[in-house]
């Protein structure tokens, strides 16, 4: 099922070895999708620069970020894996800190930095645990080795928290929504569709390569999968800034695909492959979906910023009527990413709700009870997806404009990235069969079982169901688009002020914003997010002007992460007092250690 | 094939404002009023389409389609109904997640369309039915999955069309709990009197109608035939659950079938007449209780298992 | 018969869970004597049909007592020292219900294992009456107002009596009765206290939250 090519390459235990198989053709067609959307509509993007910043570093950059991912996807040895690995991470931090002139911009590369090289670290330990234990550094051979069951497990927990970073898993994704603002928006459209499913793809190879793992192991992903789907939809929800809240969209998609990736291994576990195939399947498929839709979004958020300079979704507004390809275009992003029927997010979420219902009537009790878990949290995300979306939605493009911010669509570079990926979010919304056998192919690759040996009946039939359905609910909404028509004759249809409740002096500002509108759902679940609200309170009869805001903070961000950096500053400042300052003594450290060194190899 | 799903349509719009119709006559009749005609929603219907539509200014297209697509996607949803004595057109295996998911696409363009109109009052009822169609989608899916357990099957036709003479004796409790939850998941989505008010045009408690603001003409009706649709399709979920009478007569199952959703109708009225609209913060309890019900008859049904 | 036994297992778990619910104190009194209804048509069911006289004396007597008696006690005694009628939850209604419903999930988690010899697997007493259980904990616990530790301790109650006719069969009618004396008594007793306490058992020392309890006599 998979074919390789071996280049000469001079690295202690590195064999420059590609292989292509079915689950890295998945992850293949998200990159070269993106990357040429990403790249043309960064021409465009960029053009604003021209004169005012060097190109030559972003551009090269750019390259060499396509190229290790390409290389990463592909790899078959654990040196050139993270050799690629590594190049990747420094390559995204310099395309992330583009706009180096802004603080913020700095700082969010840096924790990006630090948060990949503590990943990093993760997964170094994890290889060389693995290789050693295969005694190989190819992982086609180590895939062979059975792995005695402590270290399968302690691989497998490591491949989630280095993974984990990268992938944007709750708690451990506190890089990204500072790295997917300050990064120039096609640049944002790589971060969230590709660069955080290096980590998915991580995962799923460690998964390829263990064949077994403990019950727990599956129900520790489907938990993550919940945590993240939840938190990450509950925290967009909270955010003003337009990437911060796709950003946040990003870590519960990721817990959707984790969720997908939890159902695959429960099946795995208890030798169910129509479950196994589903869960594994869905999640991948959903990784393209992700891909697809995420990038449109960043695509039209950043056509957006270009055009008004801002991405408070409280400033903007009414961007529709000088806007409507882009607004339209982002609609097609919204709708696929709430995953609604005739786009492409509903199909992948129905193979992943499928395989959860299948989990529900085939597993024992423990099981089951999982599998409804997965469901519920499934449906709570769809739920507060949409919440989120028509929030940005109706407060960016519909409307009247809030503040003079008025933009135009931008020129046909931008435009047809946008294009060439809302058509393919319909492509695979109306016409999924494709992907969905390739990704059902990687499927059973994954779990090592033959793709004809499962009765994929089961679920091709209610999807056939399904394509037919959306094919006939598009044409009764042509349909009842004539009808209106017919029934309307030849009345003229006039356009008169909006009914405003008698209310006569109106202005723009008094529409909802992005605050009010979630608030509803923020207030009541206020136990689990960080909400701060500033303002003052209201004084005597005449008040001053005073504003009243909400802003969510990150839970995680602020309980776990800062503290601990806080602690490990107070620890090196001690240990800085401590130290002695004298040249010679260093040299004695050196000196000392090569003693050990050499008493250490020579015993 | 073709000929079934039209027909099925042509019953659904056939049947659907009448027991708008029912639920008005009731309330009225318990007010001491004699109250409108049973068939003043046609009425309005056959008045609104005749008109024209105003448009506020500003509107885009996605206000204009609105009414089509919600028109659309809940005449798809009745398509997996069965109504009376005809069987579901399309039943497969799954066919609740495209039910639910059609009726989210329902509630992002009616919530979109409102808000297109950029004035606070469509948000705030767009912010509150965000809210609470979250609480209720998911009790909605609860129930839906404790009733796939009892029938073994994730195809609606099967879990409410399921041997329940038998079963309600045996899955009783939760049955109790399913439809209680089940009938509170109706009050909400069908934007009823202890959740929201129908009749009310103009207060700042109301959550449906206020999305319904702008609309005119035919719009309007396309938005009330969608919304008079949704209640039958909830309420033709709900009866034959409640009633799982089967006789051999086909006639007799018609006028259990129709004497159940009058009576469901007749009971909503009730409701809508005995009790007092909810604060608008103690909707969401409401709400949690009826996802506590579900819960727990999802418990129950799994103890039973 | 179990349907009805089960029916009215569900209906008394129910009528705890919406107690949770409730934000004012009256209502919450109205639930616990429906419940306690509910409860003392129990001992009906019991028997499959052969309802001795014994069954019925108990009956009357638990529904006189419980959905009688004692919220008539209950509601002399907020008129008598006219408190305020919402109650003061430490956690927030919604999160309450959710709490609440997760109990529930953990009574019957823990029932699972905790089969009862004699009785059938899927009998629903022994989880509900531990769920009811949980749930009045949870209301003493979470509420702050004196007349919703009452009534904690009175569904806390209820439950353990669910939990003795699930269980046994046939409880001595001696003992029952002795049971139900003593709730009355305890009943009538804090009733007195409450006129004492009247508003709420004293918080933690915020003094600027801090609340004097107001003398009636």
């Amino acid at each position: 099922m998979s074919s390789v090519l071996q280049l000469p390459w001079q690295v202690p235990f590195g064999i420059f070895t590609l292989c292509i198989d079915p689950l890295n053709i998945i992850f293949l067609i998200a990159i070269a999708v993106l990357v040429i959307c990403a790249g043309v509509y960064g021409i465009g993007y960029m053009r604003f620069y021209q004169g005012k910043k060097s190109l030559v570093s972003h551009v090269s950059f750019y390259c060499i970020f396509v190229l290790t991912l390409l290389v990463i996807v592909s790899a078959n040895n654990v040196i050139l894996f993270l050799s690629a690995w590594e190049v990747m991470t420094i390559s995204t931090f310099f395309l992330i800190i583009f706009n180096d002139e802004q603080e913020s911009v700095r700082k969010a590369g840096f924790i990006y930095l630090v948060a990949s090289h503590c990943a990093t670290f993760c997964l170094f330990l994890m290889f060389f645990l693995m290789a050693h234990t295969a005694g190989s550094m190819n992982f086609d051979l180590i895939a062979k080795t059975s792995f005695p069951p402590m270290i399968a497990v302690t691989v497998f927990l490591l491949s989630l928290a280095g993974f984990g970073v990268k992938a944007g898993f709750l708690p451990l994704h506190i890089w990204l929504p500072h790295a997917h603002p300050a990064a120039p928006s096609h640049i944002s459209a790589l971060l969230s569709g590709i660069a955080i499913k290096m980590g998915i793809y991580g995962i799923c190879r460690i998964l390829w390569i263990l064949g077994v793992l403990p019950d727990w192991c599956a129900y520790l992903l489907l938990g993550i999968g919940v945590v993240s789907g939840v938190m990450g939809v509950l925290y967009a929800l909270g955010q003003h800034e337009l990437k911060k809240l796709l950003a946040y969209h990003s870590v519960e998609n990721i817990g959707i695909i984790a969720l997908g990736l939890g159902v695959g291994l429960l099946g795995r576990n208890y030798h169910n492959s129509l479950i196994t195939v589903l869960g594994f399947g869905g999640a991948l498929l959903h990784v393209v979906n992700h891909a697809i839709f995420k990038g449109l979004l960043f695509l039209g958020a950043g056509s957006v910023i270009q055009q008004t300079h801002t991405g408070q979704i409280d400033r903007l507004g009414g961007l529709a009527k000088t806007m409507p390809l882009t607004s339209s275009l982002f609609m097609v992003g919204s709708l696929s990413i709430c995953g609604l029927p005739l786009f492409n997010g509903f199909i992948s979420e129905f193979l992943i709700y499928f395989g959860l219902f299948q989990g529900l009537f085939m597993l024992p009790l423990q099981g089951a009870v999982f599998c409804s878990l997965g469901i519920i949290a499934l449906a709570l995300m769809g739920a507060l997806a949409l919440a989120c979306f028509t929030k940005v939605y109706g407060i960016v493009f519909s409307g009247e404009p809030r503040f003079d911010l008025k933009g135009e669509d931008p020129g046909m570079l931008m435009i047809i990235p946008m294009l060439v990926l809302a058509g393919l979010c319909i492509w695979i919304g109306l016409v999924p069969q494709t992907m969905v056998i390739l990704t059902f192919l990687a499927g059973t690759y994954m779990s090592r079982i033959s793709y004809f040996a499962v009765d994929l009946n089961i679920v091709m039939v209610p999807l056939s169901m399904v394509i037919g359905m959306s094919f006939l609910f598009l044409s009764l909404i042509l349909g009842l688009v004539l009808l209106r028509r017919f029934m309307v004759g030849r009345k003229d249809m006039p356009v008169r002020e909006a009914w405003r409740c008698g209310f006569t002096r109106c202005s723009p500002k008094m529409q909802y914003t992005s605050s009010s509108f979630a608030c509803t759902i923020v207030e009541f679940v206020k136990n689990l997010l960080l909400v701060r609200s500033h303002g003052e309170e209201i004084k005597g009869a005449f008040p001053n002007k005073i504003s009243l805001g909400t802003s969510v903070h990150d839970a995680s961000d602020e309980n776990i992460f800062r503290p601990l950096v806080k602690a490990m500053f107070v620890w090196s400042k001690n240990i800085d007092a401590g130290r002695v300052r004298y040249t010679q003594m260093y040299l004695m450290y050196i000196f000392l250690f090569l003693i050990f060194l050499l008493a250490w190899k020579l015993t | 094939m073709i000929t079934t799903i039209l027909i099925h349509w042509l019953l659904t719009l056939l049947f659907a404002p009448f027991f708008i119709g029912v639920i008005t006559k009731v309330k009225a009749v318990i007010a001491g009023k004699i109250g409108p005609s049973l068939f003043q929603s046609y009425y309005d219907l056959a008045r609104l389409s005749q008109k024209r539509s105003v448009y506020s200014s500003g509107v885009t297209w996605v206000f204009r389609l609105a009414p089509m697509i919600v028109l659309a996607a809940v005449l798809m949803v009745s398509l997996m109904i069965p109504i009376g004595i005809f069987k579901a057109p399309v039943q497969f295996a799954g066919d609740i997640l495209v039910l639910v998911y059609l009726f989210a696409l329902v509630r992002f363009f009616m919530i979109a369309g409102s808000l297109d109109t950029g004035f606070s009052m469509e948000g705030m009822g767009a912010s509150r039915e965000a809210f609470f169609s979250c609480l209720t989608e998911v009790t909605l899916f609860m129930n839906l999955l404790a009733l796939g357990l009892l029938a073994h099957s994730i195809s609606l036709s099967e879990m409410i069309g399921a041997n329940y003479p038998v079963s309600w004796n045996l899955v009783g409790p939760s049955m109790l709990l399913i439809v209680a939850s089940l009938f509170i998941v109706l009050l909400a989505e069908n934007c009823r009197i202890p959740i929201d008010d129908p009749d009310t045009h103009l207060e700042l408690t109301m959550i449906h109608e206020v999305m319904l603001l702008e609309h005119s003409g035919v719009d309007l009706a396309f938005m009330m035939y969608a919304s008079a649709i949704k209640f039958l399709i909830f309420s033709s979920i709900l009866v034959p659950i409640i009633i799982p009478v089967k006789s051999l007569d086909p006639f007799i199952n018609l006028a259990i079938y129709l004497g159940g959703m009058t009576g469901l109708a007749v009971l909503v009225g009730c409701v809508e007449t005995s009790m007092a609209r909810l604060r608008l913060d103690r909707v969401r309890h409401l709400l949690l209780i009826s996802f506590a019900l579900a819960f727990f008859g999802l418990i129950v049904t799994w103890w039973r298992a | 018969m179990t349907t009805w036994i089960d029916a009215s297992c569900i209906l008394i778990v129910f009528f705890s869970l919406s107690i949770l619910a409730t934000y004012r104190i009256v209502g919450m009194i109205q639930i616990y004597a429906l419940q306690s209804f509910v409860l003392s048509l129990m001992p009906l069911f019991l028997h499959a049909g052969n309802v001795s006289s014994r069954d019925i004396v108990l009956s009357l007597g638990t529904m006189v007592l419980k959905a009688g008696v004692v919220p008539f006690i209950l509601f002399w005694a907020i008129r008598r020292i006219s408190m305020r009628s919402e109650i003061k939850p430490i956690i927030g209604l919604g999160s309450s219900i959710v709490c609440g419903a997760l109990l529930v999930a953990g009574a019957f988690w823990v029932s699972m294992s905790l089969r009862i010899p004699g009785k059938a697997a899927a009998d629903l007493g022994l989880p509900c009456s531990l769920a009811v259980l949980l749930l009045g904990f949870m209301i003493m616990v979470t509420r702050t107002r004196a007349v919703t530790q009452v009534l904690g301790y009175l569904i806390i109650e209820n439950g353990i009596f669910l939990f003795a006719l699930s269980l046994f069969d046939s409880m001595p009618t001696l003992i029952e009765m002795g049971i139900l004396l003593d709730i009355f008594v305890a009943v009538f007793i804090m009733a007195i206290v409450l006129n004492h306490i009247n508003e709420e058992f004293e918080q933690g020392p915020d003094p600027e939250k801090q609340v004097k309890p107001r003398e009636v006599f």
